[in-house]
């Protein structure tokens, strides 16, 4: 069904993102209510897109008239509203949240923060929609740029950090980029329908098996994979605090939706798992990458870097997830893409709050939340909880439907690694919650304590609330999977 | 190997400049060579791109009002020009963002080598 409503998801942060700088020069409050509203406008477009998509059948756009496969056309169907929906709502929490730390760290910079953040809603938007794989290029660099722009903007630390992100992005892209060349020169269409329809022709031709190699490295790099996860750490724990719950929790998802589009609907199931095993391969990347990203993160002083290596832990278990290669291990992946969006924005708002509030940059200072702060504590709890999969948090029914489908798959090896990988989260969280409750008293000389701002306290509170509803609302969630999201060929 | 040299030889020049631009990437510890090294990668996939739409005698891609449709052997293929093109801006900007960076590191840190500037943090 033809519908503007893509053009829609895009025009309305892009808009915004323009007008921030031009009503900002001349009145700097203005920024974040115009951000605001144009996000709360974007969730609602995003859902109603959602609810046309699985009611009715995918919803496309051709942009100047053209029809594809010369056209460009954009794409609302199970999977891209979801993660529309996904991404819009989380950025709208995590802005609010954002206010007070950009007031306070970033204060002569709060135009920049809040027009790149809407540039970077915008292209991840861009990336999610497209049905073409060069557009998908371009929205990747666009909302690359703005995040190694706000990884860096607070200057000090963060600037090497990012400009080393900005070296491995662009490696990643390039490497992309060149793959999506070997596609064209193989078949003559960048348009993912007709791809889809040319490739089982010429699948055993070397340019492919290369091409595809290439844009899931490429690709694995702006997720960032182990081992390809270099940039990471270092740019969420010197990114500013009012960036990290965007930048984590959205960021590296939608490069994974990017590849999970390519191998499953560009390409087939049976494509990916057997005539370019890839999925294979990925499978054992992903047990690894889970394993290690935890194994690591027990380690870590630093709150945020803790949370970094946990991030590229939880990439593992949705690679492995998505390359079981049954209904349930998909449907769970997504599941708990879901899920630790939700709980990633959540640790980093804690962390950020933790840093606002009382200074705590590391595990042991987190004994502090303590006193005063039990929104934020309460918060921490849950959303650790849910990390670890403890019932009935999103977390736990994630890795449970992740279980079952590597039990229906007779994948032990996958089994074995998402029972090791909770283990070695529970270490780390329990370590952190042991320092937390610690038996030594406070030293009594305590650092300032401010009050938890109102923004903090409703976006900790509703995400913390989004965690366990989604847990508790498990079966309706994955029974909308089943219906609109499982591609074909499973 | 030879062959692939005489009848390919834009293909061994596009390794040869990606290569040299990764290599250039990892190797140097000075940010501007490698933002250096970073161009160069992006320019060679340009170039790959470019070479698969060359055919030897070909015409532009224009249908004039008055002559008949070309055929598809007529002409060079415009569509990957057309896609380098917005690589091109794209590498544009990536380069003026990075550059941005070296200057605000530079101003911080007073030099371009990584090594120096990690050595300033601690």
């Amino acid at each position: 069904m033809t519908s503007s409503l893509p053009g829609f998801l895009f025009a309305i942060p892009f808009f915004a993102a323009i007008v921030i700088p031009v009503v900002g020069f001349t009145n700097q409050k203005l920024c974040r209510p115009i951000a605001l509203v144009a996000l709360v406008f974007l969730s609602i477009v995003s859902v109603i897109g959602l609810n046309e998509a699985v009611s009715h059948g995918p919803l496309s756009h051709e942009f100047g008239g053209w029809a594809p496969p010369i056209g460009i056309e954009w794409v609302i169907d199970g999977l891209s509203g979801l993660l529309m929906v996904a991404v819009s709502v989380v950025s709208l929490i995590a802005l609010v949240h954002a206010g007070p730390l950009v007031e306070k760290e970033l204060a002569g910079r709060v135009i920049p923060f809040y027009s790149l953040s809407l540039l970077l809603i915008a292209a991840l938007g861009g990336m999610v929609l497209a049905g073409d794989l060069f557009n998908l290029f371009v929205f990747l660099e666009i909302g690359s740029l703005a995040s190694y722009v706000l990884v860096g903007v607070a200057g000090g630390r963060s600037l090497l950090s990012s400009f080393r992100y900005l070296i491995l992005g662009t490696i990643g892209a390039s490497l992309y980029l060149l793959g999506v060349g070997y596609f064209y020169a193989e078949t003559g269409t960048l348009n993912m329908a007709d791809l889809a329809l040319r490739l089982p022709e010429v699948l055993d031709s070397r340019a492919v098996l290369i091409g595809l190699i290439f844009i899931t490295l490429g690709l694995s790099i702006k997720m960032g994979l182990f081992p390809l996860h270099g940039w990471l750490p270092d740019a969420y724990t010197y990114a500013p605090n009012s960036c990290t719950p965007l930048l984590a929790s959205v960021v590296t998802k939608v490069p994974l939706y990017a590849f999970v589009r390519i191998a499953f609907w560009v390409f087939s199931m049976d494509a990916v798992s057997t005539q370019i095993p890839i999925l294979v391969v990925l499978g054992w990347v992903g047990a690894v990458a889970a394993i290690v990203g935890a194994y690591l993160a027990i380690w870590q002083e630093n709150f945020k870097r803790m949370l970094a290596y946990s991030s590229i832990s939880s990439m593992g278990l949705f690679m492995l997830g998505f390359s079981l290669g049954t209904e349930t291990g998909f449907a769970g992946a997504l599941f708990y893409v879901l899920a630790d969006t939700l709980m990633k924005a959540a640790l980093f708002g804690v962390a950020g709050a933790a840093i606002y509030q009382c200074g705590a940059n590391t595990v042991a200072d987190l004994a502090r939340l303590r006193r005063n702060m039990p929104w934020v504590l309460a918060a921490l709890i849950v959303s650790a909880l849910s990390m670890v999969g403890i019932p009935p948090t999103a977390g736990f029914f994630g890795k449970w439907h992740l279980v079952v489908g590597a039990l229906e798959a007779e994948k032990y090896f996958a089994v074995v690694a998402i029972l090791v990988t909770s283990m070695l989260t529970a270490l780390y969280f329990f370590r952190m919650f042991q320092r937390v409750w610690a038996k030594e008293p406070l030293p009594s000389v305590e650092p300032h304590v401010l009050e938890t701002p109102f923004p903090i306290k409703v976006s900790l509170g509703v995400l913390t609330f989004g965690i366990m509803a989604l847990g508790f609302g498990s079966d309706l969630v994955m029974g909308l999977f089943f219906e609109s999201v499982i591609p074909k060929g499973f | 190997m030879a062959d692939i040299l005489i009848n390919r030889p834009h293909f061994v020049a596009f390794i040869i400049l990606f290569l040299l631009g990764m290599y250039i990437m990892v190797v140097c510890l000075n940010l501007v060579k490698k933002l250096i090294g970073m161009y160069l990668m992006q320019t060679s996939i340009i170039l790959f791109f470019i070479t698969l739409a060359v055919k030897k005698e070909s015409t532009i891609p224009i249908i004039l009002p008055s002559a008949a449709a070309l055929a598809p052997e007529v002409y060079a293929n415009p569509l990957p020009h057309v896609l380098m093109l917005t690589a091109i801006v794209v590498g544009v900007s990536t380069l003026g963002v990075s550059l941005a960076m070296v200057i605000a590191l530079y101003r911080q840190y007073n030099t371009l080598e990584e090594d120096q500037i990690l050595g300033k943090m601690k």
